[in-house]
């Protein structure tokens, strides 16, 4: 099967704190706006695929039925933030397969009022025979997804001796983003030292390592590339994928074989099929002119640049440095803000930007001449998206 | 502090042995009786060879700290009182890690590589935890 899938339309709620919204009011308004986004009606729609459901977000079968839609075609997974690349995938995939003709991947989040979720004793996700899969191990006190990232941070810092002060670039670097954006939450201007003097929430992880806890929604339309010819928009091509790593040698926040949980301790050479998008999209690496990754922590940036091969491994905690992840930089990084500035919605309020960016309509964030960018994530995943509509 | 306000582990059929070893003081391992690895988190099958035949062999309970945190937040209300505490990895000599915590680190931070050994902590009638202390 020929993967011929594109992004044909983008809309979301307002992101903010304590929104009083129901996740549902918030996935109809960036329901809404998507289809008007897109030059379509509601019954164009027939897939949902679904990254996030109830209690944080919203199931397909309640979406369908409250939206008024018809429906031949789901996709939804269980409740983590890694799944948001496979959501785009499964939506490709349907409308290449026929399965669809216009899939929307939904997000609607609600963090603030469902936070019981996001560790401690309400973490049903942490309470499994092995621990929870972010390295959680409740009898320990260890929970919620930050306490994986500071497990893999600290063991990443020791071995490449890499600092808390080089960490501090990603939330630094991301908030500047922000701050060009009307979208985000977070306005403020962050500096190294309120970096290093903000609280600890667990050791390395400081206040400003960690995402924003959230609410908000987004709904990204996917359709066949012949079809996405035909509509409003410039379409964004899903010109290359590849999927979820997973094996002895991963651990969701770390670099493969970092030696976390029963991960090797050798950190592998980088194999073709570990960066195998670049060949599936027809392009190269230094094609990419921006990366968009899920930054629900600050080494997750580190490690994902690492896993596609921007830099080394145990490079990232220098190669960041200097405005290299800047827009006007050399690879900028989440230019709308991402997860730890502009708001946390999964990871698709970044693949959202990315859309604009290659739309050329991304205002003050705009890099130039946007032609091919990268989503790819800590845990090995990836989606390239491309301008390139006469390729469709 | 009661201890029934404590997460407990999920006990469940393959990892049944290793909280009944904990409990007699002993760090039972899941370890293949045809390619002899010991592995963790306890699974049916020997995650190297892939043979049903798992037998249960009591490790030496040495090892060293490959990961450390120290955790500063109040997500679980029984543990507010102990804030700032710490959770570590072992890797254990047989190979395999677990998760668990330091005894006497009275405020220092823990360091990747310490040698450390197994001790127990008899929380209530059914539950012992595994803890490690640090080797001179």
């Amino acid at each position: 099967m020929k993967l011929d899938a594109a992004i044909v339309g983008i809309g979301n709620s307002s992101f903010g704190r304590g929104l009083p919204d129901s996740q549902l009011r918030l996935a109809a308004t960036a329901f809404k706006n998507a289809i008007v986004d897109a030059g379509l009606q509601r019954h164009d729609v027939d897939g949902l695929s679904i990254h996030l459901g109830s209690p944080i977000g919203v199931d397909y079968d309640r979406v369908a039925e409250a939206f008024g839609l018809e429906i031949r075609y789901v996709n939804q997974s269980w409740l983590h933030g890694r799944f948001v690349t496979n959501a785009l995938q499964h939506a490709a995939l349907a409308v290449c397969a026929g399965l669809a003709d216009v899939v929307a991947c939904v997000t609607a989040i609600s963090f603030t009022r469902e936070r019981g979720f996001l560790g401690g004793p309400g973490d049903v996700e942490g309470n499994r025979e092995e621990g929870g899969t972010h390295g959680e191990a409740p009898p320990y006190g260890l929970t919620a997804p930050a306490g994986g990232a500071a497990i893999a941070m600290q063991r990443y810092m020791h071995v490449f001796k890499a600092t808390s002060e080089q960490l501090a670039a990603v939330p630094i670097t991301l908030r500047q983003h922000a701050m060009l954006n009307p979208r985000a939450i977070m306005k403020e201007p962050l500096t190294l030292q309120a970096h290093q003097n903000a609280r600890m929430v667990v050791d390395p992880l400081r206040l400003y390592d960690c995402s924003l806890i959230s609410d908000g929604a987004v709904v990204v339309l996917v359709a066949r590339g012949d079809r996405a010819k035909n509509m409003r928009q410039k379409p964004i091509r899903i010109a290359g994928m590849q999927g979820i790593r997973s094996g002895r040698d991963e651990f969701i926040f770390a670099p493969r074989g970092l030696g976390i949980n029963q991960q090797s301790g050798r950190a592998p050479a980088p194999r073709i099929v570990d960066q195998e998008v670049f060949a599936s999209a027809g392009v190269e690496r230094s094609d990419v002119q921006g990366f968009f990754t899920y930054d629900a922590f600050s080494p997750l940036v580190l490690f994902a640049l690492e896993r596609f091969g921007y830099c080394g491994a145990g490079e990232a905690a220098s190669w960041v440095q200097g405005g290299r992840i800047a827009l006007g930089g050399q690879l900028p990084v989440n230019t709308s803000g991402g997860l730890l500035s502009e708001a946390h919605v999964g990871g698709w309020n970044s693949i959202c930007e990315m859309v604009r960016q290659l739309r050329g309509t991304a205002g003050p964030s705009q890099i130039a001449d946007a032609a091919v960018l990268q989503w790819g994530t800590a845990w090995g995943d990836s989606v390239i998206l491309t301008a390139g509509a006469d390729r469709l | 502090m009661s201890s029934l306000n404590r997460p407990r582990p999920r006990i469940g059929p393959d990892n049944a042995p290793f909280w009944e070893g904990c409990r007699c003081h002993s760090l039972m391992l899941p370890t293949c009786a045809e390619c002899g690895k010991a592995h963790l988190p306890p699974g049916p099958v020997c995650p190297f060879c892939f043979s049903d035949r798992i037998a249960w062999h009591r490790a030496t309970g040495h090892g060293r700290v490959s990961t450390w945190t120290i955790v500063h937040k109040a997500w679980f209300p029984a543990f507010r009182d102990d804030i700032p505490y710490n959770v570590v990895q072992i890797e254990l000599d047989e190979g395999p890690r677990l998760t668990s915590s330091l005894v006497g680190l009275s405020g220092r931070k823990p360091e990747i590589g310490q040698r450390v050994e197994v001790v127990f902590d008899d929380v209530d009638d059914t539950l012992t935890l595994h803890r490690f202390r640090i080797l001179a």
